[in-house]
């Protein structure tokens, strides 16, 4: 045999004869079995010799011993059984349990109410009042698609591997993916009266939302959605409800435009969002963690 | 070889422990799981599951660490779970949900198609596979459950409560489809219907009060119902309180509900 210690070495003809026949001292048996595991050439060559045994017959029947034994697959069925769908597809699909129920509705309400006041009622801070609502609806479309107390399946989602952050983000995208347009083309519809720019909710919007997950990973879907939405909302409508009616308008718009306008402030917003994603990733471990209950 | 082991498990629901340091290890085959009600199944399950956390304790399945991250997913992919309050999306057609819940527990996807037919063909829905939920009765509904706990051919399957809402004829059919399904994987079973437990599982578990009070054959369990001259009107029922009474001791006997 050659050297066991050598780098490259092949089964020569008679070390492979002699290993089929069982005629090989059992050291160099082991030697080649475990030169077999790396090296295809040399397994191919042992097991035709293999084959040829007492023991390959053996091998042979039972192998299909096995297979006759063996159930038949089913036929599959191909063309269109859902299952069967393109990647983009699926996941759409997979997203779908996010955009049901009260939250798709809510949305279409938030931007025809804004249409209706802008539009039919004359109202000028239609824009600003859409622009401070705006942000909200997405952190809702979260807290309302994930989680024990929004999501029937749950119990179900929380003992599969693809139920933690995984399904979160699939279902935050498609919320995200219906409120983001929707709302600011509603917002540029809207005379504008002073209030910032249509898109300028876009940032803060993401930055909630994400700054949503990332706190969800403590204290759970719903409680985070409560504490974004609410430090919002507290941030830019409290301060306006003090103020006399007919000054209301003209105070939330200036309130808005501290929160929203200039290049700093979306940066900040900016800033706030990767931090929030940096966040959410560092935490992910506890999207799939069992809940403490 | 056992392909579920726990050692020590504890679970605390506030101030009560749901479950008391419990030892149990189940290989392949159909395990009852019996217990007054608040004896701890549920908490049980749940945590098998990888659903809820214990306070306490270590449970390895499939050779898998279920408290390591990694090995949590190994698990998952391998589980099949069908909770006490069974919820879904009831728009969906049941092709759709058990498809669903394939994808969630990474089932290849070109195997998907082929697997969910099967699953909803074991459990007796064929034809009503692309019927949406809301129309199912309510043993029908019980039945999508069970498909989409079996889609990827779970190694172990934990089933709370199946046979809640299945009527007498389903439920005979279902007992066949659980001693197919411990042939090769292991499947607990929990139940408060004791004739679900003599006719389909290989092996019994009693929980009384968080702790493990009996575990044998459900031969052994009825062999001690005839043994006693306890309440129950088949010999199982009388294993069952006769087991319960054992586990409590003397004198815990006026506490006991028959059930």
């Amino acid at each position: 045999m050659t050297d066991g210690n050598a780098r490259i070495w092949h089964a020569s003809a008679d070390l492979v004869a002699r290993y089929a026949d069982g005629s090989l001292p059992e050291p160099d048996a082991w030697s080649l079995e475990k030169h077999l595991e790396s090296c295809a050439g040399c397994a191919g060559r042992v097991s035709r010799a293999v084959r040829g045994t007492a023991a390959g017959e053996a091998l042979t029947q039972v192998r299909e011993a096995v297979l006759a034994r063996a159930p038949e697959p089913l036929p599959v069925r191909r063309a269109g059984a859902p299952g069967a769908l393109s990647r983009p597809a699926r996941l759409l699909w997979a997203a779908g349990p996010a955009v049901r129920g009260a939250w798709l509705p809510a949305v279409l309400v938030v931007a025809a109410a804004a249409m209706a006041l802008g539009h039919g009622g004359g109202f000028p801070g239609a824009r600003a009042l859409l622009l401070a609502v705006a942000p909200v609806v997405p952190v809702a479309g979260v807290a309302l698609s994930y989680g024990p107390h929004a999501d029937p399946l749950h119990e179900i989602t929380a003992a599969t591997p693809a139920g933690g952050l995984r399904l979160v983000l699939i279902r935050t995208a498609a919320v995200l993916a219906v409120s983001l347009p929707l709302l600011t083309l509603t917002g540029l519809l809207l005379p504008a009266s002073g209030a910032p720019a249509a898109a300028a909710w876009l940032l803060p919007g993401l930055a909630l939302t994400l700054g949503t997950l990332a706190l969800a990973s403590f204290v759970g879907c719903r409680a985070a959605a409560g504490i974004t939405a609410g430090g919002w909302l507290g941030t830019v409508l409290l301060p306006v409800s003090a103020a006399p009616v007919g000054e209301a308008t003209a105070r939330l718009a200036d309130r808005l435009a501290g929160c929203l306008d200039g290049a700093a402030t979306q940066g900040a917003w900016a800033a706030a969002a990767v931090l929030s994603a940096v966040l959410l990733a560092a935490r992910r471990p506890a999207y799939d963690r069992p809940a403490r209950r | 070889m056992s392909s579920l082991r726990v050692t020590g498990l504890s679970v605390r629901h506030r101030k009560t422990l749901a479950l008391d340091s419990v030892d149990l290890a189940l290989g392949t085959g159909v395990h009852g799981l019996l217990g007054p009600n608040g004896a701890g199944k549920t908490s049980l399950i749940r945590v098998l599951a990888t659903v809820a956390r214990p306070s306490g304790g270590r449970v390895e399945i499939l050779g898998q660490d279920s408290a390591d991250r990694r090995g949590r997913s190994a698990i998952r992919r391998r589980l099949g779970y069908l909770p006490q309050e069974f919820g879904y999306y009831p728009g969906f057609t049941v092709r759709e949900f058990v498809a669903y819940v394939a994808w969630l527990k990474e089932v290849p996807a070109a195997g998907v198609p082929a697997a969910v037919e099967r699953a909803v063909a074991r459990v007796g829905l064929a034809d009503r596979i692309d019927a949406r939920i809301r129309t199912l009765s309510g043993g029908m509904v019980r039945r999508v459950g069970i498909a989409q706990a079996i889609v990827n051919d779970p190694g172990v399957l934990l089933l709370d409560e199946p046979t809640a809402g299945l009527d007498p004829e389903q439920r005979v059919e279902f007992r066949e489809l659980l001693r197919e399904l411990g042939a090769r994987a292991t499947v607990v079973v929990s139940t408060h219907l004791v004739e679900d437990v003599a006719a389909a599982c290989t092996e019994v578990a009693l929980l009384d009060a968080g702790r493990i009070a009996y575990r044998g054959t459900p031969e052994a369990l009825t062999a001690l119902g005839t043994a006693s001259d306890g309440p129950g009107d088949h010999p199982i029922e009388r294993g069952y309180t006769a087991a319960l009474r054992a586990h409590r001791g003397p004198g815990a006997g006026a506490r006991e509900a028959v059930r």
